[in-house]
Protein backbone atom coordinates (compact mmCIF):
# COMPACT_ATOMS: atom_id res chain seq x y z
CA UNK A 1 0.00 0.00 0.00
CA UNK A 2 2.84 2.37 0.79
CA UNK A 3 3.95 2.95 -2.76
CA UNK A 4 0.39 3.62 -3.87
CA UNK A 5 -0.01 6.37 -1.27
CA UNK A 6 3.12 8.19 -2.33
CA UNK A 7 2.45 7.76 -6.04
CA UNK A 8 1.33 11.00 -7.64
CA UNK A 9 -1.76 10.71 -9.82
CA UNK A 10 -1.11 12.25 -13.19
CA UNK A 11 -4.72 12.43 -14.27
CA UNK A 12 -7.95 12.51 -12.32
CA UNK A 13 -11.20 12.00 -14.21
CA UNK A 14 -14.35 12.73 -12.23
CA UNK A 15 -17.72 11.58 -13.50
CA UNK A 16 -19.97 14.14 -11.86
CA UNK A 17 -23.59 13.75 -10.92
CA UNK A 18 -26.19 14.65 -13.48
CA UNK A 19 -27.70 17.61 -11.68
CA UNK A 20 -25.89 20.90 -11.52
CA UNK A 21 -26.22 21.39 -7.75
CA UNK A 22 -22.86 19.70 -7.21
CA UNK A 23 -21.20 22.71 -8.78
CA UNK A 24 -21.75 24.71 -5.61
CA UNK A 25 -20.32 22.02 -3.39
CA UNK A 26 -16.64 22.69 -3.61
CA UNK A 27 -15.28 19.99 -5.89
CA UNK A 28 -15.74 21.63 -9.25
CA UNK A 29 -13.78 24.76 -8.49
CA UNK A 30 -10.63 22.66 -8.24
CA UNK A 31 -10.80 21.05 -11.65
CA UNK A 32 -8.40 22.18 -14.34
CA UNK A 33 -10.98 21.56 -17.02
CA UNK A 34 -14.72 20.98 -16.95
CA UNK A 35 -16.19 19.04 -19.85
CA UNK A 36 -19.90 19.55 -20.35
CA UNK A 37 -21.29 16.65 -22.34
CA UNK A 38 -24.25 17.68 -24.42
CA UNK A 39 -26.56 16.16 -27.01
CA UNK A 40 -28.43 17.85 -29.84
CA UNK A 41 -31.65 17.92 -27.83
CA UNK A 42 -33.26 20.86 -26.18
CA UNK A 43 -33.10 19.58 -22.62
CA UNK A 44 -29.43 18.56 -22.82
CA UNK A 45 -28.51 21.94 -24.30
CA UNK A 46 -30.60 23.63 -21.62
CA UNK A 47 -28.67 21.76 -18.90
CA UNK A 48 -25.41 22.91 -20.46
CA UNK A 49 -26.71 26.46 -20.66
CA UNK A 50 -27.38 26.47 -16.90
CA UNK A 51 -24.13 24.70 -15.98
CA UNK A 52 -21.69 26.97 -17.75
CA UNK A 53 -22.33 30.30 -15.97
CA UNK A 54 -22.44 28.50 -12.63
CA UNK A 55 -19.05 26.91 -13.25
CA UNK A 56 -17.63 30.19 -14.55
CA UNK A 57 -18.90 31.90 -11.40
CA UNK A 58 -16.98 29.37 -9.32
CA UNK A 59 -13.80 30.27 -11.14
CA UNK A 60 -13.50 27.30 -13.49
CA UNK A 61 -11.56 28.76 -16.39
CA UNK A 62 -11.44 25.91 -18.84
CA UNK A 63 -14.97 24.88 -19.69
CA UNK A 64 -15.49 22.92 -22.89
CA UNK A 65 -18.47 21.32 -24.51
CA UNK A 66 -18.32 17.74 -25.73
CA UNK A 67 -20.94 17.39 -28.44
CA UNK A 68 -22.12 13.79 -28.25
CA UNK A 69 -24.57 11.59 -30.19
CA UNK A 70 -24.46 13.60 -33.40
CA UNK A 71 -26.50 11.74 -36.04
CA UNK A 72 -26.33 14.28 -38.85
CA UNK A 73 -24.76 17.49 -40.05
CA UNK A 74 -27.93 19.19 -38.85
CA UNK A 75 -27.35 17.84 -35.32
CA UNK A 76 -23.82 19.13 -35.35
CA UNK A 77 -24.93 22.53 -36.63
CA UNK A 78 -27.53 22.80 -33.85
CA UNK A 79 -24.93 22.18 -31.14
CA UNK A 80 -22.40 24.47 -32.82
CA UNK A 81 -24.93 27.30 -33.10
CA UNK A 82 -25.87 26.85 -29.47
CA UNK A 83 -22.26 26.83 -28.26
CA UNK A 84 -21.31 29.84 -30.35
CA UNK A 85 -24.26 31.72 -28.92
CA UNK A 86 -23.16 30.87 -25.37
CA UNK A 87 -19.46 31.48 -25.95
CA UNK A 88 -18.64 27.83 -25.31
CA UNK A 89 -15.92 26.01 -27.19
CA UNK A 90 -16.63 22.53 -28.52
CA UNK A 91 -13.51 20.52 -27.76
CA UNK A 92 -14.78 17.28 -29.31
CA UNK A 93 -17.67 16.32 -31.56
CA UNK A 94 -18.64 12.66 -31.29
CA UNK A 95 -20.95 10.92 -33.75
CA UNK A 96 -23.80 8.77 -32.49
CA UNK A 97 -22.21 5.40 -31.75
CA UNK A 98 -24.43 2.35 -31.44
CA UNK A 99 -21.50 0.41 -29.97
CA UNK A 100 -22.13 2.27 -26.70
CA UNK A 101 -25.53 0.59 -26.26
CA UNK A 102 -24.16 -2.75 -27.45
CA UNK A 103 -21.32 -2.65 -24.90
CA UNK A 104 -23.74 -1.59 -22.18
CA UNK A 105 -26.10 -4.49 -22.94
CA UNK A 106 -23.20 -6.89 -22.50
CA UNK A 107 -21.98 -5.20 -19.33
CA UNK A 108 -18.67 -4.42 -20.99
CA UNK A 109 -16.58 -1.30 -21.30
CA UNK A 110 -16.75 0.23 -24.77
CA UNK A 111 -12.98 0.21 -25.22
CA UNK A 112 -12.90 -3.56 -24.56
CA UNK A 113 -16.03 -4.33 -26.60
CA UNK A 114 -15.00 -2.32 -29.65
CA UNK A 115 -11.54 -0.75 -29.44
CA UNK A 116 -12.01 0.96 -32.82
CA UNK A 117 -15.46 2.39 -32.03
CA UNK A 118 -15.97 5.97 -33.26
CA UNK A 119 -16.43 7.23 -29.68
CA UNK A 120 -13.11 5.68 -28.62
CA UNK A 121 -11.35 7.30 -31.58
CA UNK A 122 -12.78 10.72 -30.70
CA UNK A 123 -11.91 10.32 -27.00
CA UNK A 124 -8.32 9.49 -27.99
CA UNK A 125 -8.25 12.76 -29.89
CA UNK A 126 -9.81 14.49 -26.87
CA UNK A 127 -7.09 13.11 -24.57
CA UNK A 128 -4.39 14.43 -26.89
CA UNK A 129 -6.06 17.84 -27.08
CA UNK A 130 -6.43 18.05 -23.29
CA UNK A 131 -2.78 17.11 -22.76
CA UNK A 132 -1.67 19.75 -25.23
CA UNK A 133 -3.94 22.48 -23.93
CA UNK A 134 -3.83 21.84 -20.19
CA UNK A 135 -0.31 20.71 -19.45
CA UNK A 136 1.04 23.96 -20.85
CA UNK A 137 -1.07 25.87 -18.37
CA UNK A 138 0.71 24.35 -15.37
CA UNK A 139 -2.01 22.30 -13.79
CA UNK A 140 -2.16 22.78 -10.05
CA UNK A 141 -1.40 19.60 -8.18
CA UNK A 142 -3.26 18.20 -5.20
CA UNK A 143 -6.12 20.59 -5.00
CA UNK A 144 -8.90 18.56 -6.53
CA UNK A 145 -10.46 17.92 -3.17
CA UNK A 146 -9.65 19.92 -0.08
CA UNK A 147 -7.08 18.57 2.29
CA UNK A 148 -6.65 19.53 5.94
CA UNK A 149 -4.25 22.26 6.99
CA UNK A 150 -3.24 23.44 3.58
CA UNK B 1 -4.51 17.32 -14.51
CA UNK B 2 -7.98 17.14 -12.97
CA UNK B 3 -10.88 16.82 -15.36
CA UNK B 4 -14.51 17.09 -14.30
CA UNK B 5 -17.16 15.67 -16.62
CA UNK B 6 -20.69 16.94 -16.28
CA UNK B 7 -23.86 16.54 -18.32
CA UNK B 8 -27.41 15.33 -18.19
CA UNK B 9 -28.14 11.71 -17.30
CA UNK B 10 -28.02 9.67 -20.49
CA UNK B 11 -25.80 12.19 -22.28
CA UNK B 12 -22.97 9.67 -22.39
CA UNK B 13 -20.81 11.32 -19.74
CA UNK B 14 -20.07 8.04 -17.95
CA UNK B 15 -18.96 6.29 -21.17
CA UNK B 16 -16.83 9.31 -22.07
CA UNK B 17 -15.35 9.51 -18.53
CA UNK B 18 -14.47 5.81 -18.50
CA UNK B 19 -13.02 5.82 -22.01
CA UNK B 20 -10.97 8.93 -21.28
CA UNK B 21 -9.59 7.32 -18.10
CA UNK B 22 -8.65 4.12 -19.98
CA UNK B 23 -7.07 6.07 -22.85
CA UNK B 24 -4.92 8.20 -20.52
CA UNK B 25 -3.88 5.07 -18.62
CA UNK B 26 -2.86 3.33 -21.86
CA UNK B 27 -0.72 6.35 -22.66
CA UNK B 28 1.17 5.76 -19.43
CA UNK B 29 -0.55 8.20 -17.09
CA UNK B 30 -1.37 7.23 -13.56
CA UNK B 31 -5.14 7.61 -13.57
CA UNK B 32 -7.61 8.04 -10.76
CA UNK B 33 -11.26 7.80 -11.84
CA UNK B 34 -13.80 9.20 -9.39
CA UNK B 35 -17.46 8.25 -9.63
CA UNK B 36 -19.31 11.24 -8.24
CA UNK B 37 -22.71 10.13 -9.42
CA UNK B 38 -25.18 9.08 -6.72
CA UNK B 39 -26.16 6.16 -8.95
CA UNK B 40 -22.65 4.92 -9.65
CA UNK B 41 -21.93 2.97 -12.83
CA UNK B 42 -18.48 4.18 -13.77
CA UNK B 43 -17.12 0.81 -12.62
CA UNK B 44 -18.95 -1.12 -15.31
CA UNK B 45 -18.07 1.46 -17.95
CA UNK B 46 -14.41 1.08 -16.97
CA UNK B 47 -14.68 -2.65 -17.54
CA UNK B 48 -14.88 -4.05 -14.03
CA UNK B 49 -16.31 -7.56 -13.81
CA UNK B 50 -19.68 -8.01 -12.08
CA UNK B 51 -18.07 -9.87 -9.16
CA UNK B 52 -15.62 -6.99 -8.66
CA UNK B 53 -18.43 -4.47 -8.88
CA UNK B 54 -20.12 -6.15 -5.93
CA UNK B 55 -17.07 -5.44 -3.81
CA UNK B 56 -17.11 -1.76 -4.69
CA UNK B 57 -17.92 0.25 -1.64
CA UNK B 58 -18.46 3.94 -1.36
CA UNK B 59 -16.00 5.98 0.64
CA UNK B 60 -17.11 5.83 4.29
CA UNK B 61 -18.55 9.00 5.73
CA UNK B 62 -15.96 9.16 8.50
CA UNK B 63 -13.24 10.35 6.16
CA UNK B 64 -14.98 13.65 5.48
CA UNK B 65 -15.96 16.36 7.89
CA UNK B 66 -18.26 19.35 7.71
CA UNK B 67 -16.56 22.70 7.15
CA UNK B 68 -17.96 26.16 6.67
CA UNK B 69 -16.73 27.92 3.55
CA UNK B 70 -15.38 31.47 3.49
CA UNK B 71 -18.68 32.40 1.86
CA UNK B 72 -20.62 30.81 4.71
CA UNK B 73 -21.67 27.67 2.87
CA UNK B 74 -21.37 24.25 4.45
CA UNK B 75 -19.32 21.72 2.58
CA UNK B 76 -17.57 18.43 3.17
CA UNK B 77 -13.83 18.40 3.48
CA UNK B 78 -11.71 15.29 3.27
CA UNK B 79 -9.49 14.43 6.23
CA UNK B 80 -7.04 12.60 3.99
CA UNK B 81 -5.46 13.28 0.63
CA UNK B 82 -7.13 11.86 -2.47
CA UNK B 83 -4.08 9.64 -2.93
CA UNK B 84 -4.46 8.20 0.56
CA UNK B 85 -8.15 7.58 0.00
CA UNK B 86 -7.47 6.01 -3.40
CA UNK B 87 -4.96 3.68 -1.79
CA UNK B 88 -7.34 2.66 1.00
CA UNK B 89 -10.64 2.60 -0.85
CA UNK B 90 -9.74 2.56 -4.52
CA UNK B 91 -10.50 -0.42 -6.74
CA UNK B 92 -8.11 -1.62 -9.43
CA UNK B 93 -9.70 -1.31 -12.87
CA UNK B 94 -8.29 -2.37 -16.29
CA UNK B 95 -5.18 -0.63 -17.68
CA UNK B 96 -4.16 0.31 -14.14
CA UNK B 97 -6.92 2.86 -13.57
CA UNK B 98 -7.89 3.25 -9.91
CA UNK B 99 -11.57 3.80 -9.25
CA UNK B 100 -12.95 5.71 -6.32
CA UNK B 101 -16.69 5.74 -5.73
CA UNK B 102 -17.14 9.03 -4.02
CA UNK B 103 -20.84 9.78 -4.02
CA UNK B 104 -21.18 9.23 -0.29
CA UNK B 105 -18.59 11.88 0.46
CA UNK B 106 -20.73 14.51 -1.14
CA UNK B 107 -24.09 13.21 0.01
CA UNK B 108 -24.02 14.32 3.70
CA UNK B 109 -23.50 17.94 2.70
CA UNK B 110 -26.36 17.95 0.24
CA UNK B 111 -29.25 20.37 0.51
Amino acid sequence: MGEIVSEAEDVTVMDMEASIEHLSRGTVRHVDALLVVTEPYYRALETARRTVPLARGLGVNNIFAVANKLRSAEDERAVRDFCRHHDLEIITAIPFDQNVTQADLRGQSLIDFKPDAPLVAEVMRLAATLRERMLNHGSSADKFLSKPNC
Amino acid sequence: MKIGISGKGGSGKTTISATLARVFARQGASVLAIDGDPNPNLGMALGLKPETLEEVRSIPRGIAERKTDEDGKMRMELKYSVEEIAALHGIAAPDGVRLLVGAKVEAPGAG
